[in-house]
């Protein structure tokens, strides 16, 4: 194994509360230690370099059903003419060109939010397919019959709890993700809006009822990350009082607003059409137990993929271009795949880029919100660097703010906002705070023990997108993977999962309702450890969960 | 490991034959050999049961016609290669680490790489890549859809269990399975032949399938200029009209040959579209059963397209005309075609114009001798593996059920390409 020394870098390690502090980092076999006996095999001088944990990315549409079908549709984008690999777009890059792609901006986990358990074994081999990259998955719950019908008939809290756990286990995933609470069902009971305290015409259950009985499912597990909600009425004029009362949904209980950009908008001014943010990051800023991420919207092409299948089918006369795909996928929910292009002639579009920057700028604590743009729905993740500098750079933001085609002046308060971000502070956002609410204790860190998952940037870059965009150095598992933009090894990273303990007894009753109404088995629908390394072909690396009995 | 002696009965087994993937099988292994227990059509057990003949057993290579040591087949297969200038791996059936593994190989050879049924599946995916599309998937249509409409020809002899196992089912959660209407529009007496279920829920429509726009047409303007009788359109138009979940169901292959197929398939789809301004229904275009869909799924991941890859370097390129495979075969301009069919060899055709070396499953027969053949085990019989189901969202595990002696598909590509 090789032993590797970071001499004289300026370290940003939140978790430790070292900030652009000088000191030595010491790497063996693939963990942070205190410090090497034995003769180092190389040493990065890093004078005049920034270094920082590998970042961490929650929320990224990387792998599943709906990517492919992006991939597919789109092809006509697959044009790029920087020929690194392939030529596939950045928004929806082959699995190999994100693993690249991600690590050369020095991140090494990211996070696909929207895994479908019947969906899974995709997810899982588009994602082993990724160089790299650490990565996981949220599955899908809140919408699938079966768990629908079990609230329906008044189920006790416990028993979620035994679904829930057995879907963690099942799709090998590390979270549980709603959206669009009991909606995206309805969709198929032709309802085509469902509000949070809405029955819906087949269960007689309310998206509030969903969301307070897995937020609260989740936590009992012990499960690290809260439940990650997709809220209702995505992307309606109006939205951010429902997201308001799903976040009170909650009832308390830790929960995590995706998106919440997609969620902020009043129906104010002539346009009906206005800003929510300062409601919103209000509500941020007082709840405990609440974190979000933002899903900022950036100009361009992309692709907008989402479980949502009931928004994304009425927002399909917004494709761009003309064509689209929506689908209901077996009892479990659905996906949608509208191509979108923002451009900053648009009146909405123009809004949507100034709320996600008032969202993230509004917002106090850096360990509450996360840097996203919910990939590739608001833009591809390549967009990062340019992100982080309209938050750290007022005169920069407030210059393209001036130039874009249409005026917003009098719809935002973003030129009001002095705030800039700081270093310490985006490091907070893309380290270790999504490290923390993941449970991640060896990520987002540079203590001792920790993960070797680092990057390095070089200081002398006065221009902060440039810096974050081309780190000098990154580091997986204690292999220098990336130097000076160039791939120096390939290595592949881990899956990771959690497995809470239940009571097996809801599996016999799943069994009972697959051998029923399913067109496939319970046994199949699992997928095993050894099915992960053997046939999908990535390792797992089990985070802990701390079960806590209340119910 | 067990032992070849041993007798094992398994249960849940994903079969890996045809597209449906059923995993519902129950399989007695005695002495290495296979015997499919649950009660499903024969033509699906004799699947699994003559692999057990003794001709099936060992491990075949040859070089032009005359069986070899492996290792005598795997030079002369380097050689070819080394040889070659224009390569072209083509899958006929296969599972997704196979498809993994073609790409792998593709890339060290310069290779093209495309499927068999290519064209097909590149028209269903043009639905999409050019308008808009509504899709469902098989337990969707089993608990939810009302009404089924099926447009086939032959729909028993390629999807055998189709009806009994995901349609004319006994159980439905959201619908009352007894009131489900199932249409299967298409030559009458083949289905009727062909079908061992008979079930009162299920209506026959003869009906010339090359004339699907002019009855869609019909749908639209309530007015029957199709050759169905009126009283039976009226039926099918009520049906389509009270319908809560309607599902449309064709397969693509079957159309293939019609000059309208692509017109074809736009009407129906444009039509499902249009009824979802007010109602539900949806689309399932059913794939072949020739791996089609996992080898569509992997290279879309892996590469951003569907087939017709042909890689230079490092690098790789999609051109849907210039790497058809089958039009660069007949028209002499590839010299060495790597076919790849460990599953099934349905539609394996070699051609005498180019080198011919074979990866396929045991006792594969040929229209010519190729110049190399090297049995392979097969995903789901003999190697683990995962496939896709022709719903496209769906995939399952494929297990390995007996000792083989034949090695992977996986195995044998990377040796051949050492
Ligand atoms: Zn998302």
């Amino acid at each position: 194994m090789t032993t590797l020394c970071l001499k004289n870098g300026q370290i940003f390690d939140p978790i430790n509360k070292i900030f652009n502090k000088k000191k030595d980092i010491y790497i063996k076999d693939g963990k942070i230690v205190e410090k090497l006996n034995e003769k180092i095999s190389e040493t990065i001088n890093c004078k005049n370099k920034i270094i920082m944990p590998g970042a961490i990315d929650l929320h990224t549409h990387i792998g599943g059903g709906k990517v492919n079908i992006a991939r597919l549709m789109l092809q006509e984008f697959h044009n790029n003419s920087d020929r690194d690999y392939d030529l596939t777009a950045d928004f929806i890059p082959s699995t190999l060109k994100t693993g690249l792609q991600y690590i050369k901006m020095g991140y090494t986990s990211c996070f696909e939010p929207a895994v479908l358990p019947i969906n899974a074994r995709q997810s899982h081999s588009e994602m082993a397919d990724t160089p790299f990259i650490d990565k996981g998955g949220y599955a899908l719950l809140g919408n699938d019959d079966f768990l629908l019908d079990l609230i329906s008939r008044g189920a006790h809290q416990s028993e979620i709890n035994d679904y829930v756990a057995f879907i963690l286990k099942a799709t090998q995933c590390i979270g549980i993700k709603v959206v669009n609470p009991g909606g995206i069902n309805a969709f198929k009971f032709n309802q085509r809006a469902l509000n949070v305290d809405e029955n819906s015409v087949r269960y007689k259950i309310t998206p509030r009822k969903i969301v307070r009985l897995l937020a609260r499912a989740v936590y009992e597990l012990g499960v690290p990350h809260p439940l990650h909600v997709h809220c209702s009425n995505l992307g309606v004029p109006g939205n951010f009082k429902s997201t308001i009362e799903t976040i009170k949904a909650a009832e308390g209980l830790p929960v995590h607003i995706t998106h919440i950009q997609f969620h902020s908008y009043g129906n104010n001014g002539d346009r009906n059409f206005s800003s929510a943010s300062a409601e919103i990051t209000d509500y941020i800023n007082k709840i405990p137990n609440l974190t979000c991420d933002v899903g900022q919207v950036l100009f361009g092409q992309t692709a907008t993929m989402s479980g949502d299948s009931m928004k994304q089918h009425a927002n399909h006369s917004h494709a761009h271009p003309d064509k689209w795909l929506c689908m209901d996928i077996e009892c479990e929910a659905g996906c949608g795949v509208v191509p979108f292009k923002y451009t900053d002639q648009s009146f909405v579009n123009a809004l949507q880029w100034a709320i996600g920057l008032e969202t993230f700028l509004l917002t106090e604590d850096p360990d509450k919100i996360f840097l996203t743009t919910d990939h590739p729905n608001g833009a591809p993740f390549t967009s990062y660097p340019h992100l982080i500098k309209l938050l750290m750079d007022k005169s920069f933001r407030d210059n393209l703010l001036d130039q874009l085609s249409v005026d917003i002046s009098k719809h935002t308060i973003l030129k009001d906002i002095k705030r800039e971000y700081t270093l310490s502070e985006i490091a907070t956002m893309t380290r270790s705070a999504p490290a923390r609410i993941l449970g991640l204790r060896n990520k987002g860190s540079l203590s001792k023990e920790a993960d070797a998952d680092i990057t390095i940037y070089d200081s002398n870059i006065k221009d902060v997108e440039e810096m974050f965009a081309s780190p000098t150095h990154v580091i997986k598992d204690g292999v220098v993977v990336v130097k000076d933009g160039e791939i120096k090894n390939y290595t592949w990273g881990k899956t990771q999962v959690v497995k809470p303990e239940y009571d097996a007894t809801i599996e016999k009753k799943l069994k009972k309702y697959f051998d029923k109404y399913h067109t496939i088995a319970l046994p199949n629908y699992s997928i095993s450890n050894d099915e992960m390394s053997e046939v999908i072909g990535s390792d797992i690396n089990e985070v802990k969960c701390n079960r806590k009995r209340i119910s | 490991m067990s032992k070849i002696s041993d007798s094992l009965n398994l249960k849940n087994i994903v079969c890996p034959f045809c597209s449906l993937h059923c995993d519902d099988l129950e399989i007695d292994v005695h002495d290495n050999k296979l015997y499919v227990k649950s009660n499903v059509p024969k033509s699906c057990a004799f699947k699994y049961e003559k692999l057990n003949l003794p001709k099936f057993k060992d491990m075949v290579t040859t070089v032009k016609g005359k069986p070899c040591e492996p290792k005598k087949a795997y030079q002369y297969s380097r050689q070819l290669i080394k040889k070659s200038k224009e390569t072209v791996l083509l899958n006929s059936s296969s599972d997704v680490n196979v498809t993994r593994e073609v790409l792998s190989a593709a890339s060290k050879v310069n290779a093209i790489v495309d499927h068999v049924n290519s064209s097909i599946f590149l028209k269903n995916i043009s639905i999409y890549q050019r308008r808009g599309y509504m899709a469902t998937s098989l337990t969707e249509i089993k608990n939810k859809s009302d009404v089924i409409i099926v447009f086939s020809n032959n729909l028993f002899e390629t999807y055998p269990r189709l009806m009994e196992k995901f349609l004319a089912t006994k159980n439905s959660f959201s619908v009352n399975s007894k009131k489900k209407e199932i249409y299967v529009i298409g030559k009458k007496v083949k289905n009727t032949k062909d079908c061992n279920i008979r079930d009162k829920r299920i209506t026959y429509i003869d009906f010339n399938n090359r004339n699907i726009t002019k009855l869609i047409n019909s749908f639209i303007s309530k007015k029957n200029e199709s050759s169905i009788s009126n009283k039976i359109f009226n039926k099918l138009l009520a049906s389509i009209e009270t319908s809560k979940y309607l599902s449309v169901l064709w397969a693509t292959s079957e159309f293939d040959s019609y000059k309208e197929c692509d017109e074809i398939i736009y009407n129906i789809s444009a039509y499902v579209v249009s009824l979802n301004k007010t109602s539900r229904a949806a689309c399932l275009s059913l794939s072949g059963n020739d791996g089609d869909v996992s080898f569509s799924q992997t290279l879309g991941w892996m590469t951003g397209f569907p087939s017709r890859i042909k890689f230079t370097g490092n690098f790789f390129e999609y051109d849907r005309d210039a790497n058809n495979a089958i039009q660069l075969i007949n028209s002499g301009n590839s010299d060495l075609v790597i076919h790849l069919n460990p599953i099934s060899e349905k539609k394996l055709v070699l051609n005498k114009k180019n080198k011919n070396i074979v990866i396929g499953r045991p006792c594969t027969k040929f229209n010519i001798e190729p110049d190399v053949f090297i049995s392979c085990g097969i995903p789901g019989i003999d190697f683990k593996g995962h496939i896709f189901r022709t719903d496209n969202v769906v995939s399952l595990p494929l297990t390995s059920l007996r000792m083989s002696h034949n090695r992977s598909t996986q195995e044998i590509l990377r040796e051949i390409l050492k």
